[in-house]
């Protein structure tokens, strides 16, 4: 029995003497070469991240050398467990998840906004009309809990009942394409809260409309997209940081200005026509300043999401970061 | 308590001094390594307003059903297999199509045909706990010794009796050796299943709990589910599956 003590003892010490020696090694080994790591989602209000992959403006706003990566993650829940893990420098997500984020802990604020963009609660089914037709059976389609089309529904479901939980045990976690196809396969799921390119393919579909969009729900335009950086890098690599805005500044403008190229780069991701890209994409604002950022957050802290109200907002965002 | 449990339960508790060690020392952020205690805190939070519970008894419930469907489904293509040769040859290339598929990735063919309630997840569940239970009913035929065979051919019984009597009873070590494989590879794509599928029919399960917990980063909550699934786990291996085999097998002294 001693002897068995002795071994887990000495076991014990190992595994520490293992861990301590496995996480400080990253300190140890300086980077040779500077990395800037993004990452994003898939639909089209990542069109301007989507563009800057396949052109050259992000190398040519960064130092010489600099190592350019690409990450596209299903779902926010990834993007911040990697950047927990150091493995991003900016991930762009919705307002909810980065105000998440932030309450448990995360050393990070906003760098910029990305775009607004409709959202919607689409029905397949001919008998909902609006939100007092769904019935308990209804199930509906949606990229997971505490996502931005979570918060909308929650908003709404809060304002037609006053429960802003009402529909939470009905949710069905589907990446937008799933949610699309499960749509169209007519099952249990009738509802589905998605946004372009989906929602507009679905709007097509006949029969199917929309019964609830997010700027009716929110009551004014919000910012769909934002981009989260953590403090740490923000501090210690302020010439990337800057770079990268400096880049995302630049494709905004060059999507204006040539929509028939954005178009041609953007149909073969969505394997969409080149006509429908630029049917969709004036549907959506690329604009760097965040809003609707306050009632977001005072609707999660009045339901419950999260607990604490941020006391200055102005703390949330890097400076030179435009917000209204 | 026996020998064996006492060691386990050593291990569980180097487990947790270990990573009590491990928060305190701050080398990890708390968001990705939050203490025991606080893990505790969550765990008893989350049962008392009732979700854990409500939570664990949906998953036992589908397991339940995927396990009696799929021992109930086990025992009938065995017997048939046992009795023709043309429905072996049937099974057998059922088992080497079937066997190797991950539930998982048979997903999206289930929401396809069954939909996405939570007949889906008993789909799956049933898809792991079948190939398991026959791959192990047939070894157990095989291996039932001739003469056993060869008694109840002299005493004329019937080759459905042959089997009910003689084949079954003898090859009762390895059902349920082939019962524990079941088991935890029902959990395992129940979990998974789950954390896919969301809040299928109503009430989600424990997967639905760890994936919630992850989109709101409730790491404590996460692992406070993780813990629940391992003592669920231990409590069925070395409690309901010990007493089964104590008071069949090794109590016949056909195991030791």
């Amino acid at each position: 029995m001693r002897n068995q003590i002795f071994i887990m003892l000495g076991l014990l010490l190992a595994v520490c003497l293992i861990i301590i020696g496995v996480t400080s090694k990253d300190q140890l080994v300086e980077p040779k070469r500077s990395t800037i790591s993004i990452a994003s989602q898939y639909g089209l209000a990542y069109a301007p991240l989507q563009i800057m992959e396949r052109t050259s403006v992000l190398k040519d706003a960064l130092p010489p050398g600099t190592l350019i990566v690409w990450k596209n993650l299903s779902n926010t829940a990834a993007i911040r467990e990697a950047m927990l893990a150091d493995e991003v420098d900016i991930g762009f997500m919705a307002i909810p998840p980065f105000l998440i984020g932030r309450q448990n802990g995360m050393q990070w604020k906003i760098a910029s906004a990305l775009c607004e963009s409709p959202t919607g609660l689409v029905s397949s089914k001919n008998s909902i009309r609006s939100i007092n037709d769904i019935t308990e059976k209804d199930q509906i389609a949606l990229p997971q809990p505490g996502s931005i089309q979570h918060i909308l529904l929650s908003m709404a479901s809060n304002k037609a009942f006053g429960d802003p939980a009402k529909f939470d045990d009905q949710l069905i976690s589907l990446s937008h394409p799933d949610g699309y196809a499960a749509m169209l396969a007519k099952g249990d799921i009738s509802l589905h809260f998605t946004t372009l390119p989906y929602l507009a393919q679905e709007l097509a579909e006949p029969s199917f409309h929309q019964i609830l969009s997010g700027e009716n729900i929110l009551g004014e335009p919000f910012s769909f997209i934002v981009g989260a950086c953590p403090e740490k890098f923000h501090d210690g690599s302020p010439e990337l940081y800057e770079g990268f805005l400096k880049a995302l500044d630049e494709t905004i403008l060059w999507m204006e200005n040539h929509p028939d190229e954005t178009a041609s780069m953007l149909a073969p991701i969505y394997g969409l026509e080149e006509d429908e890209i630029k049917y969709q994409l004036p549907q959506m604002r690329f604009d760097r300043t965040v809003r609707g950022l306050g009632p977001i957050s005072d609707f999660m802290v009045e339901s419950g999401l999260i607990d604490l109200p941020e006391q200055n907002q102005d703390a949330l965002y890097f400076e030179g970061t435009l917000y209204e | 308590m026996s020998k064996s449990m006492m060691s386990k339960v050593g291990w569980i508790i180097f487990f947790i001094i270990l990573w009590q060690i491990l928060s305190v020392s701050d080398l990890f952020p708390k968001a990705l390594f939050p203490s025991p205690v606080s893990v505790l805190v969550s765990l008893l939070g989350s049962t008392a307003d009732g979700t854990m519970p409500r939570a664990l008894a949906y998953s036992l419930e589908l397991i339940g059903i995927g396990l009696l469907l799929g021992i109930s489904l086990a025992l009938i293509m065995s017997v048939f297999a046992k009795l023709s040769p043309v429905f072996a040859s049937l099974v057998e290339t059922c088992l080497s199509i079937a066997h190797p598929l991950p539930g998982i990735a048979l997903l999206p063919l289930v929401i396809l045909w069954v939909g996405v309630d939570s007949k889906a997840i008993i789909f799956i569940i049933l898809h792991s706990v079948l190939w398991p239970l026959v791959q192990n009913l047939r070894a157990g035929f095989l291996a039932v010794p001739e003469v056993y065979l060869q008694v109840g051919y002299n005493m004329g019984l019937s080759p459905l009796k042959q089997i009910l009597y003689i084949s079954l009873p003898a090859s009762l070590p390895y059902f349920l050796s082939g019962l524990e494989i079941s088991w935890a590879r029902a959990w395992r794509s129940l979990v998974s299943a789950e954390m896919i599928f969301g809040a299928a029919g109503g009430v989600g399960g424990i997967g639905w709990l760890i994936f919630k917990n992850r989109v709101f980063m409730d790491t404590p909550g996460l692992f406070a589910s993780l813990s629940v699934m391992i003592v669920i786990g231990i409590l069925v291996e070395s409690i309901l599956f010990r007493q089964l085999e104590n008071r069949t097998i090794r109590k016949w002294g056909m195991y030791k």
